[in-house]
Protein backbone atom coordinates (compact mmCIF):
# COMPACT_ATOMS: atom_id res chain seq x y z
CA UNK A 1 0.00 0.00 0.00
CA UNK A 2 1.05 3.34 1.18
CA UNK A 3 5.01 3.30 1.14
CA UNK A 4 5.46 1.96 -2.39
CA UNK A 5 3.06 4.87 -3.97
CA UNK A 6 4.79 7.55 -1.84
CA UNK A 7 8.03 6.55 -3.18
CA UNK A 8 7.24 6.95 -6.90
CA UNK A 9 5.20 9.47 -6.23
CA UNK A 10 7.96 12.32 -5.99
CA UNK A 11 7.28 13.98 -9.37
CA UNK A 12 3.28 13.47 -9.16
CA UNK A 13 1.57 17.24 -8.67
CA UNK A 14 0.00 18.41 -5.97
CA UNK A 15 -3.56 18.70 -5.96
CA UNK A 16 -5.66 21.10 -4.76
CA UNK A 17 -9.46 21.80 -4.92
CA UNK A 18 -10.64 25.33 -5.73
CA UNK A 19 -14.67 26.02 -5.39
CA UNK A 20 -15.97 29.49 -6.73
CA UNK A 21 -18.61 30.21 -8.91
CA UNK A 22 -18.48 30.47 -12.45
CA UNK A 23 -22.20 31.20 -12.59
CA UNK A 24 -25.08 32.28 -10.66
CA UNK A 25 -25.46 36.01 -8.91
CA UNK A 26 -22.47 35.12 -6.87
CA UNK A 27 -20.35 35.09 -9.84
CA UNK A 28 -19.49 38.72 -10.81
CA UNK A 29 -17.36 38.52 -7.41
CA UNK A 30 -15.96 34.68 -6.92
CA UNK A 31 -14.74 34.36 -10.39
CA UNK A 32 -12.37 36.97 -9.45
CA UNK A 33 -11.51 35.03 -6.60
CA UNK A 34 -11.01 31.80 -9.10
CA UNK A 35 -8.69 34.22 -11.30
CA UNK A 36 -6.40 35.10 -8.05
CA UNK A 37 -6.34 31.86 -7.26
CA UNK A 38 -4.75 30.21 -10.72
CA UNK A 39 -3.08 33.37 -11.08
CA UNK A 40 -0.28 32.35 -7.98
CA UNK A 41 -0.83 28.50 -9.22
CA UNK A 42 0.59 29.51 -12.30
CA UNK A 43 3.35 31.65 -10.51
CA UNK A 44 4.17 29.23 -8.34
CA UNK A 45 4.34 26.14 -11.27
CA UNK A 46 6.46 28.55 -13.40
CA UNK A 47 8.75 29.04 -10.61
CA UNK A 48 9.60 25.40 -10.99
CA UNK A 49 6.41 24.79 -8.66
CA UNK A 50 6.70 23.62 -4.78
CA UNK A 51 9.98 21.10 -4.24
CA UNK A 52 10.49 20.50 -7.53
CA UNK A 53 6.15 19.25 -8.41
CA UNK A 54 3.56 21.19 -9.97
CA UNK A 55 0.27 22.42 -7.98
CA UNK A 56 -2.87 21.16 -10.08
CA UNK A 57 -6.27 22.92 -9.38
CA UNK A 58 -9.42 20.19 -8.97
CA UNK A 59 -12.11 23.22 -9.79
CA UNK A 60 -15.85 22.65 -9.47
CA UNK A 61 -18.25 25.59 -10.40
CA UNK A 62 -20.93 25.11 -7.31
CA UNK A 63 -22.88 28.15 -9.32
CA UNK A 64 -23.70 29.84 -6.51
CA UNK A 65 -25.59 27.50 -4.06
CA UNK A 66 -24.71 27.21 -0.60
CA UNK A 67 -25.25 23.37 -0.91
CA UNK A 68 -23.50 22.61 -3.85
CA UNK A 69 -20.53 24.10 -1.68
CA UNK A 70 -20.66 20.98 0.52
CA UNK A 71 -21.43 18.49 -1.95
CA UNK A 72 -18.48 19.41 -4.08
CA UNK A 73 -16.12 19.78 -1.26
CA UNK A 74 -17.63 16.07 -0.44
CA UNK A 75 -16.41 14.69 -4.04
CA UNK A 76 -13.10 16.88 -3.64
CA UNK A 77 -11.97 15.28 -0.34
CA UNK A 78 -13.45 11.58 -0.64
CA UNK A 79 -13.30 11.11 -4.69
CA UNK A 80 -10.25 13.44 -5.80
CA UNK A 81 -8.30 12.62 -2.82
CA UNK A 82 -7.53 16.67 -1.71
CA UNK A 83 -6.62 17.84 1.28
CA UNK A 84 -6.81 21.65 0.85
CA UNK A 85 -9.26 23.53 -0.67
CA UNK A 86 -9.72 27.11 -1.94
CA UNK A 87 -13.00 28.11 -1.79
CA UNK A 88 -15.76 29.88 -0.80
CA UNK A 89 -17.11 34.25 -0.86
CA UNK A 90 -20.59 33.57 1.39
CA UNK A 91 -20.57 32.19 4.49
CA UNK A 92 -23.32 30.05 3.60
CA UNK A 93 -21.33 28.13 1.25
CA UNK A 94 -18.27 28.02 3.94
CA UNK A 95 -20.60 26.57 6.76
CA UNK A 96 -21.88 24.05 4.20
CA UNK A 97 -18.12 23.23 3.35
CA UNK A 98 -17.11 23.40 7.80
CA UNK A 99 -18.24 20.00 8.53
CA UNK A 100 -16.90 18.33 5.68
CA UNK A 101 -13.39 19.89 6.52
CA UNK A 102 -13.35 19.24 10.19
CA UNK A 103 -14.41 15.55 9.57
CA UNK A 104 -12.44 14.67 7.46
CA UNK A 105 -9.34 17.00 8.40
CA UNK A 106 -8.87 19.07 5.57
CA UNK A 107 -7.71 22.96 5.06
CA UNK A 108 -10.35 25.44 3.66
CA UNK A 109 -8.67 28.84 2.75
CA UNK A 110 -11.33 31.12 2.83
CA UNK A 111 -10.38 34.65 1.20
CA UNK A 112 -13.43 36.64 1.78
CA UNK A 113 -14.27 39.32 4.66
CA UNK A 114 -17.19 37.71 6.90
CA UNK A 115 -18.85 38.73 9.96
CA UNK A 116 -16.38 36.76 12.74
CA UNK A 117 -17.39 34.75 15.46
CA UNK A 118 -16.26 31.34 14.00
CA UNK A 119 -12.36 29.73 14.54
CA UNK A 120 -12.27 26.26 13.34
CA UNK A 121 -8.58 24.73 13.34
CA UNK A 122 -9.43 22.97 9.38
CA UNK A 123 -10.22 26.85 8.27
CA UNK A 124 -7.35 29.71 7.73
CA UNK A 125 -9.39 32.99 6.95
CA UNK A 126 -7.36 35.69 4.92
CA UNK A 127 -10.42 38.15 4.86
CA UNK A 128 -11.21 40.51 7.17
CA UNK A 129 -12.68 40.05 10.40
CA UNK A 130 -15.04 42.99 11.70
CA UNK A 131 -12.55 44.53 14.04
CA UNK A 132 -10.41 44.98 10.69
CA UNK A 133 -12.90 46.62 8.77
CA UNK A 134 -16.03 47.62 10.56
CA UNK A 135 -14.85 49.41 13.41
CA UNK A 136 -12.49 52.05 11.23
CA UNK A 137 -15.22 51.89 9.13
CA UNK A 138 -17.56 53.67 11.54
CA UNK A 139 -15.42 56.34 12.99
CA UNK A 140 -14.29 57.44 9.86
CA UNK A 141 -18.67 57.54 8.60
CA UNK A 142 -19.38 58.90 11.45
CA UNK A 143 -16.27 61.74 11.51
CA UNK A 144 -17.27 62.80 8.30
CA UNK A 145 -21.11 62.31 7.23
CA UNK A 146 -22.64 61.94 10.39
CA UNK A 147 -24.32 59.73 13.22
CA UNK A 148 -27.11 57.91 11.64
CA UNK A 149 -27.06 55.22 9.71
CA UNK A 150 -29.66 53.15 7.24
CA UNK A 151 -28.58 49.56 7.04
CA UNK A 152 -29.96 47.67 3.87
CA UNK A 153 -28.38 43.98 3.09
CA UNK A 154 -28.80 40.64 1.51
CA UNK A 155 -30.79 38.39 3.40
CA UNK A 156 -28.48 35.58 4.54
CA UNK A 157 -25.91 35.14 7.44
CA UNK A 158 -23.64 37.50 6.78
CA UNK A 159 -25.43 40.70 6.55
CA UNK A 160 -27.55 39.56 8.98
CA UNK A 161 -24.74 38.84 11.76
CA UNK A 162 -22.37 41.68 10.39
CA UNK A 163 -24.99 44.24 11.05
CA UNK A 164 -25.48 42.82 14.49
CA UNK A 165 -21.57 43.69 14.79
CA UNK A 166 -22.04 47.10 13.09
CA UNK A 167 -25.23 48.55 15.33
CA UNK A 168 -23.07 47.38 18.50
CA UNK A 169 -19.70 49.34 16.87
CA UNK A 170 -22.14 52.38 15.96
CA UNK A 171 -24.22 52.67 19.32
CA UNK A 172 -20.76 52.47 21.10
CA UNK A 173 -19.42 55.55 19.45
CA UNK A 174 -22.52 57.48 19.68
CA UNK A 175 -24.46 57.16 16.59
CA UNK A 176 -27.94 55.54 15.64
CA UNK A 177 -29.33 52.74 13.29
CA UNK A 178 -32.51 55.03 11.86
CA UNK A 179 -33.71 51.55 9.54
CA UNK A 180 -32.92 48.33 8.52
CA UNK A 181 -33.66 46.28 5.80
CA UNK A 182 -33.17 42.81 3.94
CA UNK A 183 -33.97 41.71 0.18
CA UNK A 184 -33.79 38.27 -1.11
CA UNK A 185 -30.32 37.69 -3.10
CA UNK A 186 -32.01 37.31 -6.36
CA UNK A 187 -33.19 40.63 -5.06
CA UNK A 188 -34.53 42.79 -8.88
CA UNK A 189 -34.34 46.19 -9.21
CA UNK A 190 -37.69 46.99 -8.78
CA UNK A 191 -37.43 45.80 -5.16
CA UNK A 192 -34.87 48.53 -4.36
CA UNK A 193 -37.89 51.24 -4.69
CA UNK A 194 -39.21 50.50 -1.07
CA UNK A 195 -35.74 51.10 0.01
CA UNK A 196 -34.86 54.26 -1.51
CA UNK A 197 -38.41 55.34 -0.91
CA UNK A 198 -37.71 54.41 3.09
CA UNK A 199 -34.12 56.41 2.51
CA UNK A 200 -36.39 59.57 1.43
CA UNK A 201 -38.03 59.43 4.89
CA UNK A 202 -35.82 58.57 7.13
CA UNK A 203 -33.06 60.77 5.81
CA UNK A 204 -30.48 59.43 7.32
CA UNK A 205 -26.69 60.42 7.08
CA UNK A 206 -25.31 57.39 6.06
CA UNK A 207 -26.26 54.01 3.73
CA UNK A 208 -24.71 50.82 5.23
CA UNK A 209 -25.12 48.29 2.50
CA UNK A 210 -24.05 44.55 2.98
CA UNK A 211 -26.06 43.77 -0.44
CA UNK A 212 -23.95 41.45 -2.40
CA UNK A 213 -24.22 39.85 -5.59
CA UNK A 214 -25.75 40.83 -8.61
CA UNK A 215 -28.01 42.81 -6.42
CA UNK A 216 -25.24 45.40 -5.65
CA UNK A 217 -25.55 47.01 -8.83
CA UNK A 218 -29.55 47.06 -8.47
CA UNK A 219 -28.99 49.69 -5.11
CA UNK A 220 -26.15 51.66 -5.95
CA UNK A 221 -28.37 52.23 -9.48
CA UNK A 222 -31.71 52.75 -7.38
CA UNK A 223 -29.82 55.36 -5.22
CA UNK A 224 -28.26 57.55 -8.64
CA UNK A 225 -31.77 57.17 -10.60
CA UNK A 226 -32.97 58.97 -6.91
CA UNK A 227 -30.84 61.50 -7.66
CA UNK A 228 -29.18 61.23 -4.34
CA UNK A 229 -25.92 62.77 -3.58
CA UNK A 230 -22.33 60.41 -2.29
CA UNK A 231 -21.12 64.16 -0.95
CA UNK A 232 -24.05 63.85 2.07
CA UNK A 233 -24.99 60.68 2.07
CA UNK A 234 -22.93 58.05 0.73
CA UNK A 235 -23.35 53.98 0.14
CA UNK A 236 -21.02 52.84 2.98
CA UNK A 237 -20.22 48.93 2.39
CA UNK A 238 -18.05 46.18 3.16
CA UNK A 239 -18.18 44.07 0.23
CA UNK A 240 -18.54 46.34 -2.74
CA UNK A 241 -14.89 45.95 -4.68
CA UNK A 242 -13.54 47.25 -7.99
CA UNK A 243 -15.62 43.86 -9.34
CA UNK A 244 -18.94 45.47 -8.41
CA UNK A 245 -18.31 49.45 -9.14
CA UNK A 246 -17.38 48.28 -12.81
CA UNK A 247 -20.90 46.08 -12.96
CA UNK A 248 -22.65 48.95 -12.07
CA UNK A 249 -20.57 51.45 -14.24
CA UNK A 250 -17.93 53.75 -12.58
CA UNK A 251 -20.39 56.38 -12.75
CA UNK A 252 -22.91 54.82 -10.58
CA UNK A 253 -20.23 53.49 -8.26
CA UNK A 254 -18.54 57.02 -7.87
CA UNK A 255 -17.89 58.61 -4.64
CA UNK A 256 -19.45 55.84 -2.05
CA UNK A 257 -17.43 54.35 0.42
CA UNK A 258 -15.58 50.64 1.02
CA UNK A 259 -13.60 49.45 3.85
CA UNK A 260 -11.14 46.66 2.41
CA UNK A 261 -7.38 45.58 3.46
CA UNK A 262 -6.74 46.02 0.09
CA UNK A 263 -7.48 48.51 -3.38
CA UNK A 264 -6.58 47.88 -6.91
CA UNK A 265 -5.19 51.68 -6.18
CA UNK A 266 -3.29 51.28 -2.87
CA UNK A 267 -0.04 51.88 -5.15
CA UNK A 268 3.77 50.37 -4.24
CA UNK A 269 6.09 48.25 -6.24
CA UNK A 270 4.46 44.62 -5.03
CA UNK A 271 0.89 45.94 -5.82
CA UNK A 272 2.05 47.24 -9.13
CA UNK A 273 3.27 44.34 -10.43
CA UNK A 274 0.28 41.85 -9.01
CA UNK A 275 -1.83 44.06 -10.75
CA UNK A 276 0.16 44.11 -14.33
CA UNK A 277 0.56 40.43 -13.89
CA UNK A 278 -3.37 40.56 -13.36
CA UNK A 279 -4.17 42.35 -16.23
CA UNK A 280 -2.00 40.67 -18.49
CA UNK A 281 -3.43 37.27 -17.85
CA UNK A 282 -7.30 38.91 -17.64
CA UNK A 283 -7.00 41.75 -19.80
CA UNK A 284 -6.16 45.27 -19.30
CA UNK A 285 -10.12 46.36 -18.26
CA UNK A 286 -9.87 43.57 -15.74
CA UNK A 287 -9.68 45.38 -12.06
CA UNK A 288 -8.00 43.61 -9.19
CA UNK A 289 -9.81 44.33 -5.75
CA UNK A 290 -9.53 43.06 -1.92
CA UNK A 291 -11.13 39.37 -2.93
CA UNK A 292 -8.62 38.51 -5.78
CA UNK A 293 -5.93 39.65 -3.81
CA UNK A 294 -6.65 37.48 -0.42
CA UNK A 295 -7.36 34.30 -2.53
CA UNK A 296 -3.96 35.37 -4.20
CA UNK A 297 -2.01 35.59 -1.43
CA UNK A 298 -3.07 33.04 0.49
CA UNK A 299 -2.11 30.09 -2.62
CA UNK A 300 1.60 31.68 -1.79
CA UNK A 301 1.14 31.40 1.85
CA UNK A 302 0.33 27.44 0.89
CA UNK A 303 2.87 27.30 -1.11
CA UNK A 304 5.43 28.18 1.22
CA UNK A 305 4.07 26.29 3.88
CA UNK A 306 4.06 23.34 1.83
CA UNK A 307 7.75 23.68 0.39
CA UNK A 308 8.80 23.38 4.05
CA UNK A 309 5.77 20.27 5.03
CA UNK A 310 6.23 18.84 1.74
CA UNK A 311 3.43 17.20 2.39
CA UNK A 312 -0.36 17.78 2.05
CA UNK A 313 -1.19 16.14 4.87
CA UNK A 314 -3.33 18.73 6.85
CA UNK A 315 -1.60 17.89 10.94
CA UNK A 316 1.83 18.44 8.95
CA UNK A 317 1.15 21.25 6.81
CA UNK A 318 -0.90 23.32 9.78
CA UNK A 319 1.90 23.97 11.61
CA UNK A 320 3.79 25.49 8.67
CA UNK A 321 1.34 27.42 7.82
CA UNK A 322 0.30 29.03 11.14
CA UNK A 323 2.57 31.99 12.21
CA UNK A 324 4.01 32.63 9.00
CA UNK A 325 4.37 35.97 6.99
CA UNK A 326 4.17 36.93 3.51
CA UNK A 327 4.43 40.30 1.61
CA UNK A 328 1.44 40.50 0.02
CA UNK A 329 0.18 43.37 -2.34
CA UNK A 330 -1.66 44.57 0.28
CA UNK A 331 1.74 45.05 2.42
CA UNK A 332 3.34 42.36 5.04
CA UNK A 333 0.39 40.02 5.89
CA UNK A 334 0.74 37.14 8.30
CA UNK A 335 -1.63 34.26 10.18
CA UNK A 336 -1.94 34.37 13.44
CA UNK A 337 -0.98 30.80 15.14
CA UNK A 338 -3.22 31.43 17.63
CA UNK A 339 -6.69 31.69 15.83
CA UNK A 340 -5.80 30.79 11.99
CA UNK A 341 -7.26 34.68 10.45
CA UNK A 342 -4.69 36.33 8.59
CA UNK A 343 -3.27 40.00 10.36
CA UNK A 344 -4.42 42.42 7.39
CA UNK A 345 -4.21 45.91 6.88
CA UNK A 346 -7.02 48.11 7.74
CA UNK A 347 -7.80 50.78 4.33
CA UNK A 348 -11.23 53.38 4.15
CA UNK A 349 -11.47 54.13 0.05
CA UNK A 350 -13.41 56.27 -1.67
CA UNK A 351 -14.48 55.27 -5.35
CA UNK A 352 -13.29 57.95 -8.47
CA UNK A 353 -14.88 58.28 -11.57
CA UNK A 354 -12.83 55.91 -13.20
CA UNK A 355 -13.81 52.91 -11.05
CA UNK A 356 -10.92 52.99 -8.66
CA UNK A 357 -10.85 53.81 -4.77
CA UNK A 358 -8.66 56.30 -3.52
CA UNK A 359 -7.57 55.50 -0.54
CA UNK A 360 -9.10 58.18 2.61
CA UNK A 361 -7.23 56.73 5.55
CA UNK A 362 -5.49 53.77 6.14
CA UNK A 363 -3.57 51.68 9.33
CA UNK A 364 0.03 51.97 9.85
CA UNK A 365 0.41 48.07 9.96
CA UNK A 366 -1.46 45.24 9.43
CA UNK A 367 -4.01 44.72 12.61
CA UNK A 368 -4.56 41.45 14.19
CA UNK A 369 -7.60 39.95 13.76
CA UNK A 370 -10.20 39.34 16.90
CA UNK A 371 -12.63 37.27 15.73
CA UNK A 372 -15.03 37.32 18.57
CA UNK A 373 -14.48 41.16 18.87
CA UNK A 374 -12.89 40.10 22.59
CA UNK A 375 -11.51 43.60 22.62
CA UNK A 376 -13.76 45.43 20.79
CA UNK A 377 -16.25 47.36 22.87
CA UNK B 1 -29.20 -12.53 24.74
CA UNK B 2 -28.33 -9.69 25.91
CA UNK B 3 -31.84 -8.74 27.02
CA UNK B 4 -32.28 -11.50 29.32
CA UNK B 5 -28.84 -12.22 31.06
CA UNK B 6 -29.15 -9.62 33.63
CA UNK B 7 -25.72 -9.85 35.89
CA UNK B 8 -24.07 -12.60 34.63
CA UNK B 9 -22.02 -14.89 35.72
CA UNK B 10 -20.25 -15.37 39.20
CA UNK B 11 -16.71 -14.00 38.05
CA UNK B 12 -13.55 -16.23 38.88
CA UNK B 13 -15.76 -19.07 37.37
CA UNK B 14 -15.89 -18.87 33.89
CA UNK B 15 -13.26 -16.89 32.48
CA UNK B 16 -14.48 -16.74 28.59
CA UNK B 17 -15.86 -13.61 27.32
CA UNK B 18 -19.92 -13.45 27.46
CA UNK B 19 -21.43 -12.90 24.45
CA UNK B 20 -23.83 -9.82 26.07
CA UNK B 21 -23.27 -8.98 29.58
CA UNK B 22 -25.90 -6.45 30.60
CA UNK B 23 -29.28 -4.87 29.28
CA UNK B 24 -28.78 -3.48 26.08
CA UNK B 25 -28.50 0.57 26.29
CA UNK B 26 -31.29 2.30 25.29
CA UNK B 27 -29.61 4.38 22.22
CA UNK B 28 -28.70 0.80 20.97
CA UNK B 29 -32.52 -0.82 21.42
CA UNK B 30 -35.48 -0.58 19.15
CA UNK B 31 -34.34 0.93 16.12
CA UNK B 32 -34.49 1.22 12.61
CA UNK B 33 -31.36 -0.69 10.93
CA UNK B 34 -30.51 -1.35 7.61
CA UNK B 35 -28.07 -4.42 6.54
CA UNK B 36 -25.58 -4.01 2.93
CA UNK B 37 -23.96 -6.92 2.52
CA UNK B 38 -24.45 -10.39 0.82
CA UNK B 39 -27.03 -12.69 1.89
CA UNK B 40 -24.10 -15.82 2.61
CA UNK B 41 -24.00 -17.14 5.80
CA UNK B 42 -22.30 -14.15 8.10
CA UNK B 43 -25.21 -12.39 6.28
CA UNK B 44 -27.79 -14.01 7.93
CA UNK B 45 -26.01 -14.51 10.97
CA UNK B 46 -25.77 -10.43 11.50
CA UNK B 47 -29.58 -10.24 10.13
CA UNK B 48 -30.80 -12.79 13.11
CA UNK B 49 -28.48 -11.39 15.76
CA UNK B 50 -29.49 -7.43 15.19
CA UNK B 51 -33.12 -8.75 14.60
CA UNK B 52 -32.89 -10.20 18.43
CA UNK B 53 -32.09 -6.60 19.68
CA UNK B 54 -35.89 -6.27 18.72
CA UNK B 55 -34.83 -3.82 16.01
CA UNK B 56 -36.52 -3.80 12.96
CA UNK B 57 -33.92 -4.84 10.34
CA UNK B 58 -34.12 -4.17 6.57
CA UNK B 59 -31.70 -5.68 4.09
CA UNK B 60 -30.09 -4.17 0.48
CA UNK B 61 -27.98 -6.02 -1.70
CA UNK B 62 -26.02 -4.90 -3.89
CA UNK B 63 -25.35 -1.18 -1.90
CA UNK B 64 -27.23 1.40 -4.09
CA UNK B 65 -26.10 5.00 -5.10
CA UNK B 66 -26.82 6.83 -2.74
CA UNK B 67 -27.77 4.06 0.59
CA UNK B 68 -31.06 4.64 2.07
CA UNK B 69 -31.34 7.60 4.52
CA UNK B 70 -34.31 6.66 6.69
CA UNK B 71 -32.21 4.22 9.20
CA UNK B 72 -30.62 5.15 12.28
CA UNK B 73 -27.61 2.36 11.93
CA UNK B 74 -26.34 0.83 8.71
CA UNK B 75 -24.10 -1.63 8.56
CA UNK B 76 -22.64 -1.66 5.25
CA UNK B 77 -19.47 -3.35 3.66
CA UNK B 78 -16.47 -1.13 2.78
CA UNK B 79 -17.11 -1.40 -0.62
CA UNK B 80 -14.85 1.21 -3.12
CA UNK B 81 -17.06 4.21 -3.61
CA UNK B 82 -18.58 4.07 -0.24
CA UNK B 83 -17.54 7.32 1.01
CA UNK B 84 -19.46 9.37 -1.68
CA UNK B 85 -22.32 6.66 -1.48
CA UNK B 86 -23.22 7.49 2.17
CA UNK B 87 -26.48 9.75 2.01
CA UNK B 88 -24.46 12.73 3.97
CA UNK B 89 -22.08 15.14 4.21
CA UNK B 90 -19.11 14.01 6.01
CA UNK B 91 -19.48 15.61 9.42
CA UNK B 92 -23.53 16.05 8.82
CA UNK B 93 -23.98 11.90 9.74
CA UNK B 94 -27.64 11.06 9.76
CA UNK B 95 -27.22 7.60 10.65
CA UNK B 96 -24.30 5.32 12.57
CA UNK B 97 -21.91 3.27 10.31
CA UNK B 98 -20.97 0.09 11.13
CA UNK B 99 -18.30 -0.82 8.50
CA UNK B 100 -18.26 -4.66 7.85
CA UNK B 101 -14.84 -5.71 6.68
CA UNK B 102 -12.78 -8.94 5.44
CA UNK B 103 -10.86 -10.68 7.93
CA UNK B 104 -8.48 -12.56 5.10
CA UNK B 105 -7.41 -9.49 3.13
CA UNK B 106 -6.50 -5.92 4.75
CA UNK B 107 -8.45 -3.39 5.00
CA UNK B 108 -8.04 -0.43 2.51
CA UNK B 109 -7.28 2.16 5.52
CA UNK B 110 -7.76 5.32 3.16
CA UNK B 111 -10.93 4.28 2.30
CA UNK B 112 -12.05 3.20 6.15
CA UNK B 113 -10.76 7.09 6.90
CA UNK B 114 -12.62 8.25 4.29
CA UNK B 115 -15.97 6.15 5.04
CA UNK B 116 -15.77 7.47 9.00
CA UNK B 117 -17.16 4.82 10.22
CA UNK B 118 -18.65 4.83 13.89
CA UNK B 119 -17.15 0.87 14.67
CA UNK B 120 -15.60 -1.63 12.95
CA UNK B 121 -16.98 -5.60 12.13
CA UNK B 122 -14.73 -8.25 10.83
CA UNK B 123 -15.86 -11.45 9.24
CA UNK B 124 -17.14 -13.78 9.83
CA UNK B 125 -19.39 -11.82 12.32
CA UNK B 126 -20.06 -13.49 15.88
CA UNK B 127 -22.66 -12.50 18.31
CA UNK B 128 -20.96 -10.76 20.46
CA UNK B 129 -18.82 -8.66 18.48
CA UNK B 130 -22.34 -7.68 16.44
CA UNK B 131 -23.82 -6.38 19.44
CA UNK B 132 -20.32 -5.10 20.33
CA UNK B 133 -20.57 -2.96 17.12
CA UNK B 134 -24.00 -1.88 17.51
CA UNK B 135 -23.46 -0.44 21.31
CA UNK B 136 -20.26 1.19 20.26
CA UNK B 137 -21.65 2.74 16.87
CA UNK B 138 -24.71 4.51 18.48
CA UNK B 139 -22.91 5.44 21.70
CA UNK B 140 -20.43 7.47 19.17
CA UNK B 141 -23.02 8.93 17.17
CA UNK B 142 -24.64 9.99 19.72
CA UNK B 143 -21.98 11.45 21.38
CA UNK B 144 -20.73 13.38 17.95
CA UNK B 145 -23.99 14.37 18.21
CA UNK B 146 -24.34 15.90 21.82
CA UNK B 147 -21.38 17.72 21.35
CA UNK B 148 -21.96 18.96 18.18
CA UNK B 149 -25.02 20.42 19.92
CA UNK B 150 -23.05 21.86 22.90
CA UNK B 151 -20.86 23.92 20.47
CA UNK B 152 -23.86 25.34 18.67
CA UNK B 153 -25.00 26.96 22.21
CA UNK B 154 -22.03 27.83 22.85
CA UNK B 155 -21.74 29.70 20.00
CA UNK B 156 -25.30 31.08 20.37
CA UNK B 157 -23.95 31.57 24.24
CA UNK B 158 -21.20 33.37 23.00
CA UNK B 159 -23.61 36.52 21.07
CA UNK B 160 -26.14 36.33 23.86
CA UNK B 161 -23.32 37.43 25.92
CA UNK B 162 -22.84 40.28 24.47
CA UNK B 163 -26.40 41.29 24.38
CA UNK B 164 -26.31 41.03 27.83
CA UNK B 165 -23.38 43.38 28.78
CA UNK B 166 -24.94 45.77 26.73
CA UNK B 167 -28.38 45.47 28.16
CA UNK B 168 -26.18 45.97 31.78
CA UNK B 169 -24.74 48.82 31.04
CA UNK B 170 -28.05 50.07 29.75
CA UNK B 171 -29.83 49.31 32.51
CA UNK B 172 -27.52 50.61 34.53
CA UNK B 173 -26.94 53.63 33.20
CA UNK B 174 -30.41 54.55 32.51
CA UNK B 175 -31.94 52.96 36.02
CA UNK B 176 -29.29 53.49 37.97
CA UNK B 177 -29.34 50.05 39.05
CA UNK B 178 -26.20 48.52 40.56
CA UNK B 179 -24.82 45.48 38.50
CA UNK B 180 -26.43 42.86 40.10
CA UNK B 181 -30.00 44.43 40.33
CA UNK B 182 -29.44 44.92 36.80
CA UNK B 183 -28.42 40.97 36.29
CA UNK B 184 -31.38 39.80 38.67
CA UNK B 185 -33.79 42.21 36.32
CA UNK B 186 -32.48 40.67 33.10
CA UNK B 187 -33.02 36.87 34.91
CA UNK B 188 -36.50 37.57 36.13
CA UNK B 189 -38.14 39.29 33.13
CA UNK B 190 -36.78 36.47 31.06
CA UNK B 191 -38.21 33.42 33.34
CA UNK B 192 -41.83 36.08 33.54
CA UNK B 193 -41.86 35.99 29.76
CA UNK B 194 -40.37 32.13 29.62
CA UNK B 195 -37.79 33.26 26.99
CA UNK B 196 -33.78 33.27 27.59
CA UNK B 197 -32.09 35.98 28.73
CA UNK B 198 -30.36 36.74 25.77
CA UNK B 199 -33.91 37.30 23.85
CA UNK B 200 -34.78 39.86 26.79
CA UNK B 201 -30.98 41.22 26.82
CA UNK B 202 -31.34 41.90 22.84
CA UNK B 203 -34.68 43.68 23.51
CA UNK B 204 -34.02 46.13 25.83
CA UNK B 205 -30.56 46.99 23.52
CA UNK B 206 -33.26 47.38 20.58
CA UNK B 207 -35.83 48.92 22.40
CA UNK B 208 -32.75 51.71 23.79
CA UNK B 209 -31.88 51.93 20.22
CA UNK B 210 -35.13 53.17 19.01
CA UNK B 211 -36.00 55.67 22.02
CA UNK B 212 -32.05 57.21 20.97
Amino acid sequence: MGCTRKQAATSEPWRVGVLFSNSGFMAVIEETQLRGTLLAIDEINAAGGVNGREIVPVCYNPASEAAAFGHYAKCLMVADDVTTIFGCYTSSSRKAVLPVVERLNGLLWYPTLYEGFELSPNIIYTGAAPNQNSVALCRFLMANYGRRFYFVGSDYIYPRESNRVMREIVRNNGGEVAGETYLGLRARPADFLPVIREVHELRPDIIFSTVVGDATSHLYQAYADAGFDPKTMPIASLTTTEAEIRAMGFDVGAGHITAAPYFQGIGGDRDKSFVSRYKKRYGDDEPTNMCVEAAYFQVHIFARALEAANSMETDILRPMVLGSSLDAPQGRISIDAGNNHASLWTRIGRANRRGQFEVMQQSLSAVIADPFMVSCG
Amino acid sequence: MANSLKGGAPRGQDLRPAPAMGRLPVEASDLDIVVVTARDEAGETLIRELQRTRSRVRHVWPPPDPLPVDTDVLFCDLVPGLPARLPWLPGEPKAALVALVPSSVLVDLDLLRKATPEAVLHRPFTPAAIVASLVLARSRFAYERRLRSRIERLDATLRATRSVERAKAILMGTRSMAEDQAYHHLRSQAMERRVSVGVIAAAIVDAHDLLG
